[in-house]
């Protein structure tokens, strides 16, 4: 993270005002606002956004809708979403130390004990990255409506959610009383308090969703390629009828990732497979050949909000080797998105100034 | 009887000069931001006087005073964003604006969707993640498929959407009022109030993040967001912020919602929540109120991966851009 100094409101001089003025003069009787950005502040000029768009659903009409490329280094954006990040917070006055608090993950499955971390460092700016000591580190898991479903004492001794003694890493397990029903999943804030040796304490709001989704994925893939596109099936044991999405990131055999693909569909319980549709041009475009990876598949119940999240399955099967020349190189040509640019490329500055 | 005829040829020749611009102009779709009671969803007024203070009014400048038309929604600002009030409600009556349907103060777009018409929808605040759960949830593929209204209609009739301080990632503010937070961070509750539903849904946690349950956007979100911060309540927020809402969330950025950026190191378009359509604009001197009612003429400054071209490149980010310019007057300069 990068520290910057917060800019404040400033006492305006007349010099903008009579600007201002001069602009909504200007604009009453309908002169064309870009003359006069342009006379009143020859430093920049905004580029025409008509044109912009237009330009991007063009590119982005190469793909269908269900699945995209990634740009070489890209990260694994099915992966990142069931990341849980880190927050930080600091406490009110100069020598307020800082708390950062995070789950071990965006959600959890019943009845899976639920991990929470946090750190305690300052005081103040110049303690940034130096440990606090702490004195008490605790917390309040609650409701949306506030109301506490239980409470937690974060250690850092090595024992249970605690990965190593002494690191300065405080960690607790939460287990949801047996009596609370999260449904099909709920949101659940941690709010956490820290207190210093030397007295200061700091504040902050975690969270986490904590589900039971009505679906599970069994282990089982199979792969193909349709029409010159790589369809990986996972396959879905389903408990309870309902709507369920599907998402994946598929990599090259070293790790790196390619494009991702998402389905959804109702189904009833029992067996079923669930298609992963990654077009073909994405390999074409990174000349990438066979065999690939599985890097993440992320499945949900999606029936209401909130979603019930699976866990992720991460590098969850390796396809076999498909050589590049049967994958397509022909563009999507997303209608929806060509009728986008179409209509923005037939407004002002559509096509460019 | 003569001099009426030429007044009347005068008039229609006028009209035939301006009806081609007129009605290739964009149409302006206004959606609000949290909201502490219900009143913009069930006053037409309230949803309109959120874009005014005093004499200066948002959608007359950013229309170039009316010279385009325009639409206001009313949605019920207290829920999530996800809710039926909230993204379902926005999702309709931004169809019966592209259906030349009236608002609630009898306004209405000057062309239908099937007449030609285009149209922009400008956000502000938690319209940002209401409009990234409708074009997030456009198609059958995604996660929450036209959960409680027609959001693949809304995703393919509009052309963008720009969203103003959006709360993309939530609002520390929004982690201070629904936490222990101190007395200081408290004073945002001047802003937000109190933890309700909308509010715990704003919250940085990833768990209640529209991220988690949207696809990319269907269609591109364009980023503008206030860096004017508001004593104490900005002592509360990480890095340049607008007294409510955070650099990491105005600008939809990946990893933490709570990391520290400003106008030179902001997240750029490849960095985002979504690996696409979340594309950066430009940074306003101007607090989370003065963004939506036009109140504050200040500076502007590029920010990575922004709009503004200086000697026909981009401009390098955190350069000054603008001296005295609304993000009001901004929009008006971006059609």
């Amino acid at each position: 993270m990068t520290t910057t100094k917060k800019t404040l409101d400033t006492t305006r001089s007349a010099a903008p005002i009579l600007a201002s003025a001069a602009a909504a003069l200007l604009l009453l009787l309908g002169a064309a606002a870009p003359a006069l950005a342009q006379a009143a502040d020859p430093a920049g000029t905004p580029a025409s956004l008509a044109a912009r768009a237009a330009a991007s659903y063009r590119q982005a009409a190469r793909y269908p809708d269900d699945s995209r490329p990634l740009p070489p280094g890209a990260d694994d954006p099915v992966r990142a979403k069931r990341l849980a990040q880190p927050h930080s917070h600091a406490g009110a006055g100069e020598g307020a130390p800082v708390i950062t608090v995070w789950a071990g993950a965006v959600s959890y499955e019943a009845p899976h004990p639920v991990e929470l971390h946090a750190t305690v460092d300052g005081p103040g700016a110049a303690g940034k990255g130096r440990r606090a000591v702490v004195a008490t580190l605790t917390g309040e898991v609650v409701d949306s409506s506030g109301e506490l479903v239980g409470t937690v004492t974060y250690r850092d001794d090595g024992e249970g959610a605690d990965r190593r003694a002494g690191d300065g890493v405080y960690s607790a397990l939460f287990a949801l009383p047996a009596d609370v029903d999260p449904g099909l999943a709920t949101s659940y804030g941690v709010r956490v308090r820290a207190v210093t040796a030397d007295g200061a304490f700091v504040d902050a709001i975690d969270g986490f969703l904590y589900g039971k989704p009505k679906a599970h994925l069994t282990g089982n893939f199979r792969d193909a390629v349709v029409d010159g596109n790589l369809v990986i099936e996972a396959e879905v044991n389903v408990e309870e009828a309902g709507r369920f999405h599907l998402a994946g990131t598929v990599g090259d055999v070293k790790g790196n990732p390619l494009g991702w693909a998402q389905a959804a569909a109702r189904l009833e319980p029992g067996s079923h497979w669930l298609e992963l549709s990654f077009y073909g041009l994405m390999f074409q475009e990174r000349g990438a050949s066979g065999p690939f990876r599985l890097l993440s598949a992320a499945l949900s119940t999606t029936t209401a909000m909130p979603n019930a999240l699976n866990d992720l399955v991460e590098d969850a099967h390796r396809t076999r080797a498909y050589p590049l020349a049967r994958f397509t190189g022909r563009p999507f040509d997303n209608p929806g998105l060509l009728q986008a640019a179409e209509r923005l490329e037939g407004a002002p500055g559509g096509r460019g100034k | 009887m003569r001099s009426r005829v030429l007044t009347g040829l005068l008039l229609a020749a006028a009209v035939a000069l301006a009806a081609p611009q007129a009605l290739a102009q964009p149409c302006f779709i206004f959606v609000h931001g949290k909201q502490t009671n219900t009143n913009t969803y069930t006053s037409y007024s309230a949803a309109r006087s959120y874009w005014v203070s005093g004499s200066r009014d948002f959608v007359a400048t950013a229309t170039r005073n009316f010279t385009a038309s325009y639409y206001v929604v009313g949605y019920n600002g207290t829920r999530p964003y996800w809710d039926a009030q909230a993204a379902g409600e926005v999702a309709n009556e931004i169809v019966n604006a592209t259906n030349g349907g009236n608002d609630g103060g009898g306004h209405h777009c000057a062309l239908s969707y099937a007449q030609g018409g285009s149209f922009w929808v400008i956000a502000h605040s938690m319209g940002g993640p209401v409009m990234d759960f409708i074009l997030g949830n456009d198609d059958a593929s995604d996660p929450n498929y036209n959960f409680n209204g027609p959001y693949s209609t809304v995703a393919s009739r509009i052309s963008l959407a720009i969203t103003l301080s959006g709360a993309h990632r939530g609002s520390e503010g929004a982690d201070a009022v629904c936490g222990n937070g101190s007395f200081l961070c408290n004073f945002i509750a001047q802003f937000i109030q109190s933890c309700d539903d909308a509010t715990w849904w704003l919250r940085s946690s990833d768990d209640v993040q529209v991220k988690t349950y949207s696809n990319a956007p269907a269609r591109n979100v364009y980023l503008t967001g206030g860096y004017e911060a508001i004593f104490g309540a900005s002592a509360c927020l990480s890095g340049e912020d607008d007294g409510v809402v955070q650099y990491a969330s105005i600008y939809a950025c990946n990893g933490s919602a709570t990391a520290s950026y400003d106008n030179s190191n902001v997240c750029g378009n490849g960095a985002k929540q979504e690996s696409s359509g979340f594309l950066n604009l430009d940074g306003a001197h101007e607090n989370h109120d003065d963004i939506r009612n036009d109140s504050d003429r200040d500076t502007r400054r590029q920010v990575p991966d922004g709009i503004w071209t200086c000697g026909g490149s981009p401009c390098a980010p955190n350069t000054q851009v603008q001296s005295s310019m609304s993000s009001a007057q901004f929009v008006s300069i971006l059609w």
